[in-house]
């Protein structure tokens, strides 16, 4: 049957993140911001606790608000897009509705609180005197977009396959609690064992973070061979996830 | 010219013994293997509806009818055979269900309206419309956890009636409401039908199918049975209740 034509999925898409944003921050700016305060808060708190470990390091304030708002991103968006299919089901059960824009779509506020943490990263790095190059601004645009296309990937298969394993978001939250401390989120990748970090880039969040830090805390760039190994990452996990969300969306609605 | 086709569709169910919906349940049941059964709903059921007709479906519980429609609508998929649907459709299956509690009329009615596949600035042309039919303009702004079942219904048949495409395909729709309401549904009804929508119209009520049908199609054993004048079909699926295995029997010698 003739599915939404492309203006009516456009339509649909925008009124998806309006209304998402309307249920999350109650529609106001202020709801959007009291929401950006758990962060920062985490952030003046892991900051006074580490510093005591790691104050030596004159760039740790700065790599800190980096690694932990890089990894806030990743711990919502993968928890809502995992969750999505579930809490918009409503919607595939009604009409023919194709799966993936309730899932793409379900990311979009996640991705607006990272452009806003960007704008806080930025700050602080002027603040500190370290105002990044144009460059290094596009570097890191490229990078979260690469860790954004990671998280639709993910997405697009956790969502379909939540829909069976109806505790799949606790299994989920306890390895993004653990992937927390894995990530070099909160100390340096440097006080680890050299042969460990392979191990570590293996977890999306360590390569997105630490390249991060490279070009705009240290002014480094990272190695083609890391950039290699960054895009591949993301068209493997968009790749799986396409796949895995083609062969089980569009029975998603049977298991509602 | 036919605006639905339906060519030797089946779908069945596989039912476990057990359910199991978890990591965990998987995980502590690896030991006991679960035996599935085959719920064959659909079995290879063929028809097909023309343009500006209306077409009512109806059979005993659990023989396939809203399916059928799920499968009409896209909704579910065909485990085999052919589907073809040569219209945009305003399905109407469940009208109590299906909103977003956390959100008002009229963020809802553009949820809903948008997978239905109208565009934005259709949604919203004919918002007004779809409030003034539900009567509920004064609680446009209101969060739908707030509604009560029958403002949320009523809510369901406003979107069906004033967000209509060419065919409208309901399931058991006309039994919520009071008699005032019920009225306006029907008389918009006969206004979409002589404006030449389509519909295809699932229900168990004899003077529903009877009284807005043209044409009645009975389904049993997932299959059509029989099909033509509602009056006649009407007469066979209450022969069907009242002596099941009778009304069978008289099929399979057909």
């Amino acid at each position: 049957m003739p599915g939404p034509n492309r203006e009516a999925l456009l339509g649909l898409a925008w009124t998806l993140v309006r209304t998402d944003f309307k249920v999350r921050y109650h529609g106001t700016i202020g709801g959007f911001v009291w929401a950006l305060l758990k962060p920062l808060a985490m952030f003046a708190l892991l900051l006074g606790v580490f510093s005591f470990v790691f104050g030596a390091d004159p760039d740790y304030r700065l790599n800190l608000i980096i690694g932990l708002f890089l990894y806030e991103f990743f711990g919502d968006a993968t928890k809502t897009g995992l969750a999505s299919l579930a809490t918009r089901g409503f919607l595939l059960t009604r009409a023919k509705c194709p799966a993936w824009i309730l899932v793409l779509t379900s990311l979009a506020n996640a991705v607006l609180t990272l452009a806003v943490f960007s704008v806080i990263i930025v700050i602080f790095l002027v603040a500190s005197g370290r105002p990044p190059s144009l460059v290094a601004l596009v570097q890191y645009a490229a990078y979260t977009g690469a860790f954004i296309v990671i998280v639709a990937g993910f997405s697009l298969a956790a969502s379909v396959v939540f829909l069976r394993y109806r505790d799949l978001n606790q299994v989920w939250d306890v390895a993004a609690h653990a992937g927390f401390f894995l990530a070099p989120v909160v100390y340096p990748l440097g006080i680890l064992p050299e042969w460990l970090h392979a191990y570590l880039y293996i977890w999306p969040p360590t390569p997105v973070i630490e390249f991060a830090r490279a070009v705009l805390v240290r002014g480094d760039v990272p190695t083609l061979t890391a950039h290699l190994y960054l895009v591949g990452a993301a068209v493997l996990s968009l790749g799986v996830g396409t796949l895995v969300h083609r062969r089980y969306g569009p029975r998603a609605a049977e298991y509602l | 010219m036919a605006i639905i086709e339906v060519e030797n569709v089946r779908k069945a169910f596989r039912i476990p013994s057990a359910r199991r919906d978890t990591v965990r349940e998987h995980v502590l049941g690896v030991l006991e293997p679960r035996r599935f059964e085959r719920l064959q709903v659909l079995d290879g059921i063929t028809f097909s509806v023309d343009a500006g007709e209306a077409v009512g479906i109806m059979g005993r519980n659990g023989c396939g009818k809203s399916t059928l429609l799920r499968i009409l609508c896209g909704i579910y998929a065909p485990d085999s055979g052919r589907v073809r649907v040569a219209a945009p459709v305003t399905p109407i299956l469940e009208l109590g269900v299906g909103w977003n509690p956390e959100l008002d009329a009229v963020d809802n009615v553009c949820l809903i309206g948008g997978v239905m596949g109208m565009s934005l600035a259709e949604i919203r042309q004919r918002m007004d419309a779809v409030l003034a039919f539900a009567e509920l303009e004064r609680f446009a702004n209101l969060k739908l956890k707030h509604y009560s079942s029958g403002m949320a219904a009523r809510l369901g048949y406003a979107v069906a009636f004033e967000a209509v495409r060419d065919l409208l395909v309901l399931d058991e729709i006309f039994a919520v409401g009071d008699a005032g309401f019920r009225a306006k549904c029907e008389t918009r009804y006969r206004e979409l039908r002589a404006a030449g929508h389509t519909v295809l119209l699932v229900s168990h009520a004899v003077p529903i199918v009877t009284e807005f049908c043209t044409r009645l199609l009975l389904i049993e054993g997932g299959r059509v049975v029989e099909e033509g004048s509602p009056s006649d079909i009407a007469q066979r699926y209450v022969d069907l209740l009242v002596s099941p295995e009778t009304g069978t029997a008289s099929f399979a010698e057909r």
